[in-house]
This record gives structure tokens, sequence and C-alpha cells, in this order.
């Protein structure tokens, strides 16, 4: 598909067209993190496309931590609502791939998380700054999007330049061509650079790869192991709710005047309670076996069935850590 | 939405309750909403309370759908105290049905624990729907006490069914029971079938599944032939919200009923 560069002035207009369209999120630095926000015509514009991931993940947009998916005893419809994702970075792609994988091409389709995805354009943004807790190098990404997303931008001094994904990403830019002109040269020269120089500083801070044979040495890993690993956990469990690829959810069921809702939220599976049975009987009472499950099913089972890792390498869950337990450190053990 | 909602639960009255046991009841369901395989499950809503994974109890070929339920949580606390013509909730059927083809012209061996006869019931009663398929059925079956026997109101036709071969015992006797005392492997001593050829289906408590599981291999039944219901926790029901997770697999997708071979690798399989 062709290479095309937005100006820099033609920005807002841009984003002013897609807003006809529906709502539109983009990541805005405040205090130090970009935050993914609602645009809003009347308020400054200002985005923000080189800090590193937003501190929300997109999950929060196309799977809400609490969704009604049922109302009893009759089933209320639901319609969609079109929005468009601006400047999500390549760890964020990996949570939607994730998502898409679990909740669409897995039998049978999540009605709800697709009635979301199908209303949804995703323009993702190079990432040239990973800072020391990224590692999407490690699970098998570069910093700038690939796959996934419908279009990926990237800043250069000239502008933004567009790069179609999927053919819904070239028809956005066809619809709204008189905004664009070709990429040059120059540009695409400029774009290599930053991307080089992006890979360069994820080489740096993460030199070591992931074993080869990653998947089979979890699974054989022991499990008491898993101790040492998890000994500064004050279990918070904030890296699952803050993780992009972790979609656990709950359904609790609500009684309301005339119905009952069933609600969805999410869940983790470091609660003590997440694999209780009814009698009471728990497989996964003790911590350490929490931990060394949370590990397979990122690292072994998803791989082994989908062939990618549950994980964006997006340090969210590092960052975020009151015990400051570095998930790559666990990983690099193995 | 044009697409079907996987989690909303179809609407339906309760149209008889059958207490089985002090602790254990059957509730008959008016009609079926959806077909079922022996060896799927369903999830049961008490509506505003929640919705827990059962395994019918009826055969697949009956009218009705049944639930033989045990008293041991919220959600069954809740439908105890639902009365005939209420109404509940029911989606399904998830998981994969027990592998019938497999089993034709076999004898067929089955052990059950407490409550996990309620599953085998709806196995045994489509098996006896085609019973001229099978060599023979066994049913091996182990209760707490005289008084915790499920089905006691059913056991004497299908004992004097042809073809069928049934043994019970009792954890802890009484006065007026004569039949045999111990935990359910006192009556896997001598299993009467040919094991290298026959398949071996149980369900039950952890606890019990993981001795009749042993007693089962060491009495020579192949490993891929004994099939075992899994529990766990569930919510989606669908392979979805990851909750019933053992090992790689889905309880509620891969099993309910997994076999020994599939699970062995699985550290403390039976919690």
């Amino acid at each position: 598909m062709k290479i095309y560069l937005l100006p820099s002035d033609n920005l807002f207009d841009f984003v002013l067209k897609l807003a006809e369209d529906g709502s539109v999120f983009y990541p805005k630095l405040e205090d130090r993190a970009t935050h993914l926000v609602r645009f809003d015509k009347d308020k400054k514009f200002e985005p923000d496309f080189t800090h590193i991931r937003t501190a929300e993940t997109v999950k929060h947009i196309l799977f809400p931590s609490r969704d009604v998916v049922a109302t009893f005893p009759k089933d209320e419809k639901r319609k969609g609502e079109k929005q468009f994702l601006l400047g999500v970075k390549a760890c964020d792609l990996r949570g939607v791939e994730v998502y898409d994988r679990v909740f669409l091409k897995t039998d049978p389709v999540d009605p709800f998380y697709r009635l979301k995805r199908e209303n949804t354009l995703i323009i993702s943004a190079d990432c040239p700054e990973p800072d020391d807790y990224c590692f999407c190098n490690l699970v098998g990404l570069h910093p700038y999007g690939e796959t996934v997303c419908d279009i990926n931008i990237t800043e250069v001094s000239n502008g933004f330049v567009f790069e179609p994904v999927s053919p819904q990403g070239e028809k956005l830019v066809q619809a709204h061509a008189k905004l664009f002109e070709e990429a040059s040269a120059d540009d695409l020269k400029e774009r290599e650079k930053l991307r080089r120089e992006a890979q360069k500083t994820l080489g740096k801070v993460n030199e070591k790869e992931f074993s080869k044979d990653l998947p089979d040495r979890v699974e054989s890993s022991d499990r008491r192991t898993m101790h040492k690993a998890r000994e500064n956990c004050v279990e918070c469990y904030g890296c699952l709710h803050c993780c992009p690829t972790c979609y656990c959810f709950l359904l609790s069921d609500f009684k309301k005047a005339k119905t009952v809702e069933r609600v969805r939220t999410w869940d983790a599976c470091y609660y003590p309670a997440y694999a209780r049975v009814g009698g009471g009987a728990n497989p996964r009472s003790n911590l350490d076996e929490r931990f060394w499950n949370r590990f397979n099913c990122k690292f072994n089972y998803f791989h082994k069935y989908e062939g990618i890792y549950a994980c964006a390498g997006c340090g969210r869950c590092y960052r975020g850590c009151s015990g400051k337990i570095d998930i790559r450190e666990i990983l690099w053990q193995w | 939405m044009a697409m079907v909602n996987p989690y909303y639960p179809i609407p339906i009255k309760i149209k008889k309750i059958i207490p089985e046991t002090p602790t254990i009841t059957t509730f008959i369901l008016d009609g079926k909403p959806m077909q079922f395989e022996a060896g799927q499950f369903m999830e049961l809503t008490v509506p505003g309370i929640g919705e827990a994974p059962f395994t019918p109890s009826s055969s697949p070929y009956a009218d009705d759908l049944e639930f033989t339920i045990m008293k041991v949580g919220r959600v069954t606390s809740s439908l105890f105290s639902c009365k005939e013509g209420d109404t509940v909730g029911v989606r399904g059927p998830f998981g994969k049905p027990y592998p019938l083809d497999k089993f034709r012209g076999k004898e067929i061996y089955i052990v059950g624990g407490g409550v996990g006869f309620a599953p085998l019931r709806s196995l045994f009663l489509a098996l006896l729907h085609n019973i001229k398929d099978y060599k023979k059925l066994y049913i091996r079956y182990g209760a707490r006490t005289p008084e915790d026997i499920v089905y006691r109101r059913l056991l004497p036709e299908w004992e004097n069914t042809k073809g069928v071969d049934i043994v019970l015992t009792v954890d802890v006797g009484n006065n007026s029971w004569k039949g045999n005392v111990g935990v359910v492997t006192v009556i896997l001593d001598d299993i009467p079938v040919d094991v290298a050829k026959s398949p071996a289906i149980v369900c039950g408590p952890p606890i019990m599944l993981k001795f009749v599981t042993q007693r089962l291999i060491e009495a020579g039944f192949n490993h891929d032939s004994i099939y075992l219901s899994m529990e766990s926790n569930m919510s989606c029901g669908i392979g979805k919200c990851n909750h019933c997770r053992i090992g790689e697999y889905y309880v509620c997708k891969d099993g309910p009923v997994l076999t020994w071979d599939e699970i062995k690798h699985i550290e403390e399989p039976f919690v």
C-alpha cells in the first residue's frame, strides 16, 4: 500500500473529520505520563506521540472493566458506536491481538467485544523513545505498528508518515485525501532512522533475549521456585489489571427493579478465590501456584495455542508494582 | 444484536422438585430449550443470585431437563429455596460429550461417588437408550451413608435391567444396610471387565477421583480410556474467562470430562 504524509498543520483538521464520525481517543501528556483521552474540539488538542504507551491500556475501551452482557428475563439489544484510537503503541496492539484471538477468532465469538472491535479503527504510532521498563523487543514486537492496526503513523519533521495497514485504513486516508501528500524519500529515511534508534535503545535496555524454548521451560519449572520470584509481592494484583493482554473476567448477577443484569467485570488470577469451587476446594490457594499459573498462561499455554506470548512487553506490571518485581528478571532465569 | 448472546440464560420454569438425600435434590425443568449430549454441561441461573455449572442428570433423549444438585455454595443454596413453578435460567450446552462412538460394542465400567452419580445417570440413560450397542454396563457407586445414596427410587428398576450390573457401597452403614461398607475402591477389587478394551468413566469428589484413578490404572485400564469428570471454578462456560483452567485445558471447553492420558502430566490435577 502507498505511504502518505499528513503535514503537521493538517493533523487537527484530520482529527476533526474523524470526530464527525465517532469518538476519537488520543494520548495526552499529563504528569509525566500519557493518558488516553477523548478528543473534544472545544478543548486544546495537544497529542503526544513521542512518549511511551499510555498509562491506561486500550482494553478500557474495547473490553471495559464493567459491562452488562445480558439482561434477564428479556435480553436487550445493543448498538455499536464508531470510535478511533489514535496513537496506540505496538505493545498495546499485542493486547488487541490477544483479545482478537480470544474473543473473535475462537468460537463462540463474544458479541460484545465484536461490536466494539468492528466499530473501532486503530491508528497506531511509532514509539521513538522506549524507556527502561519497555521490552516489546523480547516478545517479538518492533516499536511501531505492523499488524492489528489499520494505519500506523510516524511523527517526522514535516508531519506524520501515514502507512495504511488494512483496507479500512487505506479507505480512511482516501476519504480525506485532500489533507494528505505522498510521503517523500526523506520522510521515509527519517522514519527509518527513528526506528533504528528506538530499536537500539530497546536492545540496550534488554541485552538478553528470552530462551528460545521459554514455553517448555516455564512448563517444566518447579512451582516452588516461584516462591522466590514473588517474595516481594504485596498481593495488590495491580499487575494484572493494568496488563493489556490479561483477559480474565467474572460474570455476576445484580437485581434491578424488574430485571436482572448480568455484569462482566475484569478478574485476575492472583486473587485467592479465583479458582475456588463451590464446595470450598481451591487448586491454587497458594500464591506460588497462582504465580506459576500466570506465567504458564502468558508464556506457555497461549504460545502453544496461538504462537505468540500473551505479553506485550509494555512494562506496566513492573512500573506499577509496589514490590518492584521485574517480570523480565523472572523470565530471564528460565 | 444479530448474534446469539452466549451469556444470556434462557428462562425456564421448575416443574418438579424431588429430594434425593438430605443434601441432594433433583430439579426437573419444564422442557428442554436446547439439545445436549451426555457429558456436556450447562450453566444454571438463579435470577439475581448468579449461576453455576451442572451436568444434566436426565437422558439427552428426555423431554425435560433435569439436574441433580448438592447444596454446597451460594447458588445451590438459593436454588434449594426455589419452589415448583419458579423461573430459573439455563444456558449451554458447553463442553465435549462422552465419545459414545468409541464405547460401542464394549463393556462400560462406570464409577461414581456421592452427587457424582448425577452426570453419570445422564450417560447411563443415554447408553440404556441404545443398550444393544454395548456389551454390558457396570455401575459401581459409593455414598457416605445409606441415606446419601441418590436415585434410590430408580435403582431397583436399573438393577433388574438386562445387561446392567450395579454394585453399591457406603462409607458408613446402619442397622438396615446389608450391602458393602467402605469407600468406593472396596468394590473395585474385582473388576469383571476386559480392562484392556473397556472404557472406565468416573465422576465424584476429587479425593475419590484420585484413588479410583490409581486403582483403575493398577487394574490395567488404558490411560486414554479412563474418563474423569473434572471439577473447577467456572464463569463463562465458553473458554474465555480463564477461571476453569487446569494445566493447558479449559475444563469448560476441552472438558468437563478429560482422560487420564490428557491430564496425567499435571501436578495434582484433583484438588
